[in-house]
């Protein structure tokens, strides 16, 4: 399948993080893991939980929430890794990212996407694709392969105001 | 039908490959008939080749081409440094003419036209140029040395002969010196048992003979008993038809029948021998103009797509192989674990087998330098040989390709930088021409690559005043010889004073590092200045896979190569522990150590004895502390992504037998990160980012 009929699907994958719902693409979903043991790789940046096997090829493990400027991860039964085919330079490649829990796939119409607010957002803009209203709840749906480029080492969580002062992001907390 | 082409494109660029071999070679040579033969061999079959795919330009292209040569090999013209020149750019242009894309180029058709050109300037300029006959008939004498003829020779000796003391046996024997001789001797004069005197010689000889000697010579051995015996030569045959079956069994059968030959008979069939002689030697010379793929037919081409899933597959299959050997331990079925054996030993040789075949020599890309080398030395005007060892030396494939662009630098670098100029190499009493020596050779479970030059070496003391002034030791920092030639690595480091054409466009050695640290290879610089530079470049045989040694620390699995460890020891931890500095004593020898834990940051052990792993860093050796080893392990390398690309002393993972993950460990980066060895490129990069 190529991006063209990618972007003709309207379906997304649902997750929380603590208490947030937000949603990626189906199209750069390709698996849903349970937990299952990470190796850690000493003197990572927190966040890059470690790798695992999946079927034969190591995929790092990301915490989705430490990125997001959250606490870690604390490990439920809910718990999942969410394989991911993220864009990263040209280049496809596969990540794992930990989520709190899996919710649904939803569908909804491209028209129904509002544009993420840009003042008074906790999260960085270009990380946010947009918004959507379901069921009197916000879900954020997500660029993935802004949030998980290798480049962004910093939180999504923007520490970058200082430098960055002309992006107009605002920290509320 | 583009499935043939590409695979006629595939050929041609082979071809193209071997012409320029054999063109570097002529050059060097320029009067070899067999590379002149060759290099018109190779433009033939091009020829024929892309006439019969639709390639039309080529077609004509190397048709003015294979004329110059077939010129050239009927000494008609002689083989100018234009000429060549011409060819190696046509060389150039042939590659660019393999890909159509270029053809829709304005600027690539007038290329085309220009070479087309100057190619037959040279055929028309032919005629011209005549003086080439008296080279043509050195060449011939040493050929006329070695051929040979056949003669026909008849020795009836008279009846007599044995009375002044001849015998003629020894006189056969002389013959047969000469060369190869089949003798046939007649007994059918001899008589009955009682007319029969003992002191007479009855039987006489038919010899035919192929020697390089001459009439006289022949004659010569008979020269005591001329004139009394009969003795009759004749050359019957410019060849060596003896070679010729038919010929000898239809001697041998006359003989039989006839009792005597003679020298009609002989000539007759000498004759018919002879014609056959020349189709034969026809079908050699076509045999040998196809010996280059009669050669190849032992091997075949297959895509490297399929070699690298063939690899993956092995990978794959080591590692399941590992799943089922812990299974069999565990499940104490003695069949079972005979199985497993069985097919470890099976999958180990196929691995070994597979991993041979993405091995290719590193000749494949050492024509490349030797064009470069030709072509920049006469665009710096200076006199370079570029000379290499070890040429038959193999790493993988991938190694290779990833390979080709920093040697280039370095081998740039020194043609431009390092060797100097004529005169002043006279001035300074080295000869006149410059060296480059490009010397491969494995090194235990690595390859190492030198090149060196004769050239200028570098200067310590403009490097160290170049990276104090550009801020990157301060001034008063003390560092050693190898320490201050090390700097040379780091970004935006070029040392030359002005940037030329060649080299010393900003992109330094700092490129060529970091390009061979991506294939797990390392560079190191040595120098001695106004004697030399040579750049060693260690490698290790294949990425793919490595034999390691399995250890755990807490609850992670780690993989040290091999080819580091040096040795095992099990201390106890009150060794280990609160020690002023992390020095042991092993052997009666100092160690100095570090423990992973600790540098991991991870919570001491509780084991009451730990092992230490004494690995080879540099010369010295260091003992890394672990909690348990585990045992020899094959680990299939998997990369951890880019993701992880800055824990660099992490050179990948492997998957264990039960399904989990093992880390494999750079155990040189480990160190020099351990000990915090000031490793400016690293302070540098850091700073980029």
């Amino acid at each position: 399948m190529n991006n063209e009929d990618l972007s003709k699907i309207n379906s997304f994958l649902s997750f929380k993080l603590g208490d947030e719902e937000f949603a990626a693409h189906v199209g750069k979903v390709l698996n849903i893991l349970e937990m299952t043991k990470i190796t850690e790789v000493p003197r990572a940046p927190e966040y890059m939980k470690g790798v695992i096997n999946l079927r034969g090829t190591v995929l790092p493990v990301i915490d989705t929430r430490i990125k997001f400027g959250m606490p870690p991860t604390e490990y439920t039964t809910n718990t999942c890794i969410i394989v991911l085919d993220i864009d990263l330079d040209g280049e496809s490649i596969h990540v794992g990212a930990l989520v709190d829990s899996v919710q649904a796939v939803l569908e909804f119409d491209s028209s129904s996407i509002m544009p993420a607010p840009s003042i008074g957002s906790r999260y960085r803009s270009e990380f946010i694709e947009g918004v959507v209203n379901v069921d009197e709840k916000f879900i954020m749906i997500l660029n993935m392969d802004a949030v998980f480029s290798s480049d962004e080492l910093s939180n999504m969580h923007d520490k970058t105001k200082e430098t960055e002062g002309s992006t107009a992001i605002v920290e509320i907390e | 039908m583009d499935n043939f082409k590409q695979k006629f494109i595939e050929e041609a660029a082979d071809l193209i490959e071997g012409l320029e071999k054999a063109l570097l070679l002529l050059e060097q040579n320029s009067e070899d008939a067999g590379l002149i033969q060759q290099v018109f061999r190779v433009m033939h079959t091009l020829k024929g080749n892309s006439s019969m795919f639709g390639f039309e330009l080529i077609d004509r292209y190397t048709h003015n081409l294979e004329t110059v040569y077939d010129l050239i090999r009927n000494k008609k013209l002689k083989l100018s440094r234009d000429v060549l020149d011409v060819t190696f750019a046509s060389v150039d242009h042939l590659k660019q003419l393999l890909d159509e894309s270029n053809y829709s180029d304005p600027d690539f058709i007038t290329l085309h036209n220009s070479l087309i050109a100057r190619v037959s300037k040279i055929i028309n300029a032919e005629t011209v140029v005549e003086t080439v006959e008296k080279s043509a008939n050195q060449d011939i004498i040493p050929d006329l040395a070695k051929e040979e003829f056949t003669y026909y020779i008849r020795f009836e000796p008279i009846n007599e002969i044995f009375k002044n003391g001849t015998n003629p046996l020894y006189l056969i024997d002389e013959i047969h010196t000469l060369g190869k001789a089949l003798v046939f001797a007649h007994l059918n004069r001899i008589p009955m048992l009682i007319e029969l005197d003992p002191l007479k010689c009855y039987t006489y000889w038919e010899i035919i003979l192929v020697t390089s000697a001459d009439v006289a010579t022949l004659n010569d051995v008979f020269i005591f008993v001329e004139g009394e015996s009969k003795i009759e030569i004749q050359r019957v045959s410019e060849e060596d038809i003896l070679t010729d079956d038919f010929f000898t069994s239809e001697l041998t059968r006359i003989a039989k029948i006839h009792k005597d030959i003679g020298i009609a008979a002989t000539m007759k069939v000498a004759e018919a021998a002879k014609k056959r002689f020349l189709q034969s030697k026809a079908a050699t010379i076509k045999k040998e103009k196809v010996g280059l793929k009669d050669a190849s037919i032992s091997s075949i081409r297959v895509s490297s797509e399929k070699l690298d899933s063939l690899m993956n597959l092995v990978s794959e299959l080591v590692t399941t192989q590992a799943r089922l050997s812990l299974f069999a331990e565990h499940n104490n079925t003695p069949e079972l674990i005979s199985i497993s054996e069985n097919v470890q030993k099976l999958s180990r040789q196929l691995r070994d087998t597979a991993f041979s075949i993405v091995l290719i020599p590193i000749e494949h890309m050492l024509t490349r330098f030797q064009r470069l080398v030709r072509d920049l030395s006469n665009d710096l005007k200076k006199d370079v040989v570029f000379i290499t060892e070890g040429a038959d030396t193999e790493l993988d494939k991938t190694i290779i390709e990833s390979l080709s662009d920093p040697l280039m630098h370095i081998i740039r670098n020194s043609l431009d930088h390092g060797i100097e100029d004529t005169h002043l190499r006279l001035q300074k009493g080295k000869p006149k021409q410059g060296k480059i020596t490009l010397k491969a050779f494995y090194s235990g479970a690595n390859v190492h690559i030198q090149i060196s030059d004769d050239g200028a070496g570098i200067d310590p003391d403009q490097i160290r005043e170049k990276a104090i002034s550009k801020g990157i030791i301060p001034p008063d920092k003390k560092l050693s010889n190898k320490e201050i030639l090390d700097l040379v690595f780091l970004p935006g480091f070029s040392t030359a004073k002005k940037v030329t054409d060649v080299s010393g466009r900003g992109v330094g050695m700092d490129v060529v590092k970091r390009k061979i640290a991506d294939i797990r290879g390392e560079v190191e610089i040595e120098s001695e200045y106004g004697v030399g530079t040579t750049i060693i470049i260690k490698l290790p045989l294949t990425l793919s896979i490595i034999d390691g040694l399995l250890v755990k620390v807490d609850e992670t699995h780690y993989v040290l190569p091999l080819s580091a460890v040096d040795k095992i020891y099990a201390v106890e931890r009150e060794q280990l522990y609160d020690k002023f500095n992390n020095v042991l004593v092993l052997e009666g020898k100092q160690v100095s150590f570090f423990n992973i834990r600790k540098e991991f940051e991870l919570s001491d052990s509780p084991l009451p004895v730990e092992q230490v792993i004494v690995v080879n860093f540099e010369e010295n050796r260091v003992g890394l502390v672990v909690d348990s080893v585990v045992g020899e392990y094959q680990a299939v390398l998997k990369p951890l992504g880019k993701h992880y690309k800055k824990q660099e002393m992490i050179s990948g993972a492997t998957i264990l037998g039960d399904g989990s993950i093992a880390l494999v460990l750079d155990t040189n980066k480990i160190i020099k990160l351990f000990s915090r060895i000031e490793d400016y490129t690293m302070n540098v990069n850091s700073g980029n980012k």
